[in-house]
Formats: C-alpha cells, sequence, structure tokens
C-alpha cells in the first residue's frame, strides 16, 4: 500500500481545559475523501483544527507526506499543502470575490504549483465569475461555501480540510456541494470532511469514521457503515433509512 | 479613476501649486505642515486603516529621525545629502526595534507602543548634553544639495509638495500590492490568513518597519521646515494627533490623513486665535468624528456622493 497522505496517530488534543480529542488515529490516502461523522461538540471541529495547527495536539504525531507536523505554525502547515475550508465558510467579507481568490496565490503565502488558477476556479464555479467585484460579505450562503473551496483550491493543496460545508445550506445547495467535492477528488485533491449530514458524507466518502466523545467509534467504508445498526443508531441518531 | 475624480484631483494639484501665490506665507506655512503631518498621518495610517494596529509611537521615528539632521547638519556641518538619508536610516532603524511590539496585539500593542514612545521622549528631553534637552537642537539650515539651496519657505513648500506626491504614488502601488492585500486580509483575520499560508507575524514586522521609515520621512521634512528641533517632536501628544489626523480625514484612504491633518492644523490656529480653550474644540471634533463619521472626511464626502448620484444611476 502506497504510502498514507496524512496520518494521525493517537492524538490528545484539549481545547482550553476540556479534554476533547481522546487519542484519535486515521490514515487518509492522496486522492480520496475521508469523512468524519458525528454529532455536535464531538470533537470534529477540534479534529480539523489540530491537523491545520490550529490547536495542536498535546500528545501524538500527525503525518503529512510523510514529515511531521509537530510543532509547526499554521502558516507553515498551510505551505506544505493543506487548506483549509473552515465551519461557517469565514471568507473575507470585507475584500472583493477576485482579492478572497487572490489571497492564497501571492508569494508571500508560497502557493503549491498545479491546475488551479484564476481562470480555472472560475470555470469551475462560473457563478463567482459574475460577481468579481462584489464584496464577499454580500454574497448568498452557497456562492460564499464555493468562494470558500475556491480559495482552497487557488493554492493547489493536496489536501483540502472541509468543516461542516453543508451547515447553513439549503437540500439542492449540499448536494452540489457534494459534487464539488467529487470533483475535487477527480482532480486529484484528498478531502478530509468533517459532516453531521449523514447523507452528504455516505454519498461523497470512500472511507468513513465515526467520533463519538473524542473517540472513533466505527471506521469502514459507507456500505459496511450501513450494516451497523447501534453505531447509527446511537451515534449518529440516524434511523435506517432504506 | 473615472472622469469625476479625475478632475478633483487635477483642481486639487492646480490649487496646491498655486497656493504660495493667492495666499499668503501664513497659508503657505500652514500648508507645508499639513503636508508634513499629513505625512506621520499616513504612515501612522499604514498599520491603522490597513493592518489594524492602532500604534502611538510614530513620533519617536518623527523625532529620531529629526534629530539625526539637525544634530548631523548643525554640530557636525554633514550636508543634506548625507543627513537626510541618515535620519531617515535612524528612525527607519529605531522602528526595526520598536517592531518587536508586533507579536502583541490589541490593547497590548497599544500599550508597549506608549511606553515605548516615552522611552524615546525621556532620551530626547533628560539628555541634554547630546539632545539639548528642553532647547533642543537650533539653527537647522535649509536643505542643500550642492551648491543648490533652498532658501525661502516658498521654495520649501514645492519641495514638500513633491516629496508627498511621490510618497502617495508609491503608498498606492504598495496598498495595492499582493503586500496591501495581505495587509487588508490580517486586519479582517490574522487567523485565517495563517490558514491561507501567510507568515502573519512577519508580514506586520515588515509593515511596522516600512510604517517607521516613512514617519522618518516626515521627520526629515519636519526638522527643515521647523529649522529646530526639541523634545515636543517625540511626544505622545505629536503620535496621539497623527492617528487622530488619520481617524478624522479617513483611515485606510490616502487623501484622508493630509486632510485630517489640514482639519486639525486649521482649528488649532485659527481657533486658538480668538478661543483659549483650542484644545476642547479639537476634542469635540474628534468625538464627533468618532460618533458620527467614522469614516471621516472622506466617508462623509462618500455618503453624499452616493445621495447626490442616485436618482441618476442605480447602483449595481
Amino acid at each position: 500500500m502506497a504510502e498514507a497522505l496524512l496520518s494521525v496517530r493517537g492524538i490528545h488534543t484539549y481545547y482550553g481545559d476540556s479534554y476533547v480529542l481522546q487519542g484519535l488515529s486515521l490514515e487518509q490516502r492522496a486522492g480520496t475523501i475521508v469523512a468524519i461523522l458525528g454529532r455536535n461538540g464531538m470533537g470534529k471541529t477540534t479534529l480539523i483544527r489540530s491537523v491545520a495547527g490550529l490547536t495542536p495536539p498535546r500528545e501524538g504525531e500527525i503525518h503529512f507526506k510523510g514529515a511531521s507536523l509537530r510543532g509547526r505554525p499554521p502558516y507553515a502547515i498551510a505551505q506544505s499543502g493543506i487548506a483549509l475550508v473552515p465551519q461557517g465558510r469565514r471568507i473575507f467579507r470585507s475584500l472583493s470575490v477576485r482579492e478572497n481568490l487572490l489571497l492564497p496565490t501571492s508569494g508571500l503565502a508560497r502557493p503549491g504549483k498545479g491546475r488551479w488558477n484564476l481562470r480555472a476556479v472560475l470555470d469551475e464555479f462560473p457563478q463567482l465569475e459574475e460577481r468579481i467585484a462584489h464584496m464577499g460579505g454580500s454574497l448568498s450562503g452557497g456562492e460564499q461555501q464555493m468562494l470558500a473551496v475556491g480559495r482552497a483550491l487557488m493554492s493547489n493543496p493536496d489536501l483540502i480540510l472541509m468543516d461542516e460545508p453543508s451547515e447553513g445550506l439549503a437540500p439542492k445547495l449540499v448536494k452540489h456541494v457534494g459534487e464539488i467535492m467529487k470533483s475535487m477528488r477527480d482532480h486529484g485533491h484528498a478531502v478530509l470532511l468533517v459532516e453531521q449530514n449523514f447523507a452528504l458524507a455516505m454519498s461523497v466518502a470512500d472511507y468513513i469514521y465515526v467520533v463519538s466523545a473524542g473517540r472513533f467509534v466505527f471506521e469502514g467504508t459507507p456500505q459496511q457503515l450501513e450494516r451497523e445498526p447501534e453505531i447509527l443508531d446511537q451515534h449518529l441518531g440516524v434511523a435506517r433509512a432504506h | 479613476m473615472d472622469r469625476g475624480r479625475l478632475a478633483l484631483s487635477l483642481i486639487a494639484l492646480a490649487a496646491a501649486l498655486a497656493l504660495p501665490f493667492v495666499a499668503g506665507p501664513f497659508w503657505t506655512g500652514l500648508a507645508t505642515q499639513m503636508y508634513i503631518f499629513g505625512l506621520l498621518a499616513l504612515s501612522v495610517d499604514l498599520l491603522l486603516g490597513h493592518a489594524g494596529l492602532f500604534s502611538l509611537t510614530h513620533a519617536s521615528f518623527f523625532a529620531v529621525s529629526a534629530y539625526t539632521v539637525a544634530i548631523l547638519q548643525v554640530r557636525y556641518a554633514v550636508p543634506t545629502t548625507l543627513a537626510a538619508p541618515a535620519g531617515i536610516l535612524a528612525g527607519t532603524l529605531l522602528a526595526a526595534v520598536f517592531g518587536i511590539s508586533v507579536r502583541t496585539r490589541g490593547v497590548y500593542f497599544i500599550l508597549i507602543t506608549i511606553a515605548l514612545g516615552y522611552v524615546v521622549w525621556g532620551v530626547a528631553h533628560r539628555w541634554s548634553s547630546f539632545t539639548g534637552g528642553d532647547n533642543g537642537v537650533t539653527n537647522v539650515p535649509f536643505p542643500a544639495i550642492g551648491g543648490v539651496g533652498i532658501t525661502s519657505h516658498t521654495q520649501y513648500y514645492y519641495l514638500v509638495l513633491a516629496v508627498i506626491l511621490l510618497c502617495a504614488l508609491g503608498y498606492r502601488v504598495l496598498i495595492r500590492s499582493p503586500f496591501g492585500l495581505g495587509l487588508r486580509g490580517i486586519k479582517a483575520s490574522e487567523t485565517r490568513m495563517q490558514s491561507l499560508g501567510y507568515r502573519t507575524s512577519a508580514h506586520l514586522y515588515a509593515a511596522f518597519v516600512l510604517s517607521g521609515a516613512l514617519a522618518s520621512l516626515a521627520g526629515v521634512l519636519y526638522v527643515y521646515y521647523n529649522r529646530f528641533v526639541n523634545p515636543v517632536a517625540s511626544s505622545f501628544p505629536i503620535s496621539v494627533e497623527a492617528a487622530l489626523m488619520a481617524i478624522v480625514g479617513g483611515s485606510g484612504t490616502i487623501i484622508g490623513p493630509f486632510l485630517g491633518a489640514g482639519v486639525v492644523l486649521g482649528l488649532r490656529n485659527w481657533v486658538s486665535s480668538f478661543f483659549e480653550m483650542h484644545h476642547a474644540i479639537m476634542g469635540a471634533v474628534f468625538i464627533a468624528t468618532v460618533l458620527w463619521a467614522p469614516d471621516g472626511l472622506v466617508g462623509i464626502a462618500a455618503r453624499l456622493r452616493a445621495r447626490f448620484s442616485r436618482p441618476k444611476e442605480p447602483g449595481p
């Protein structure tokens, strides 16, 4: 098996005084979508923040492309090829769509090389081109999500961290977000997705982890998860759909 | 730039060029001061308006540069061609040291810059064998390059005007560059910028030093205008006034700090001629700005413009 792109080994992360991640391990290969499913407050966002270096783990190791991320500040982790699409989009409301997209391409941010540039991102998201001169804050929720993803792509990352991309979006747009993630995978980017939306995660993920109270209680393919009624019921609160 | 703004800029430029002929030496001198302090306010606003850092130590760079020029010219008869660059260099080096303050944020940044400013003021005030103490350094000559020298305040007015126009152009290029965009990103959210791969502390440090260099240039222009420098130049009120000029005029713009400098200096000179407590008037102006016109004069102009142009062209 090829070396994992991202390898999280037994991390323990505290958020302030609370002990959030209690020994999580996961592996992700390049060009795959891995989803972390779990209810609110189970540590999903903290996991994303641990990988991005925003809340570094107190114990355990995170390796990316074979190198340890221990002690590396967020900007260095971003420069190594990890892009973050934060919860609630967090685009720059006071900057234009164009400026939002160009920020990661500055030499100061040391972007990666690859197929994505302003032209390619606008071709992928034609709606953004119509709004190119508008302020980020004037965009709709769906457009903001596209902008956040487009901004992440501009640095040509190997791994995109997506924190609850379905949050606050209409069902039709959630489906669109799923399509976007599959398209990212087709372009060779790995996506680490953190979600509460069961259907979305099941429809896009190659591999799924279920987190509960800071520990993984399941890992496997979506098909395997389908066959675990107890996990679904206890940890995700999903009534069997079909 | 649209036609209206271009026309307005040309009118302003023509007025600035004609001023010494139309108005007397009093107004020409006031305008020179407005340009110099406007440049100081602009340097403060690089941090305040673009990076979101409220520095209260910029009088330090302004004064260290002014003292360097004065001491070199007066005591050591060093020519302008060396003294002026040495002044900018000295102020900028001090900014490179004071730049450690960007390790802090928010109120801590404000407090540490106040403290640093007092250190410089204390040195200027108490180290009298070198700085001349309260009397400062006097008899600074007009600047001269080779055999060609400035001989009048009117000539000096044009020199200052040329320098600030060049600075304004350079500043415009800077804030529109990826570096300037990065600063605005940091002002909006530093964490987000780090997640995009920006080493924000280095970015802010560079901005701090650049801003200090600009304040130092203002210090050079100041000492040749004033013909002397004393500890007042390094004092806390100068740092505060520079920031308030930027806010009153319109923070985050280029013309704003200069307009703000005009308002502050104009009010002081005009009001103080008939009203002793002119500082109270200034205070009232600042409070009114913060309460009702947080975007300063530039913001008021933009609002009026929007009101009058709305019937003709409905916005996008």
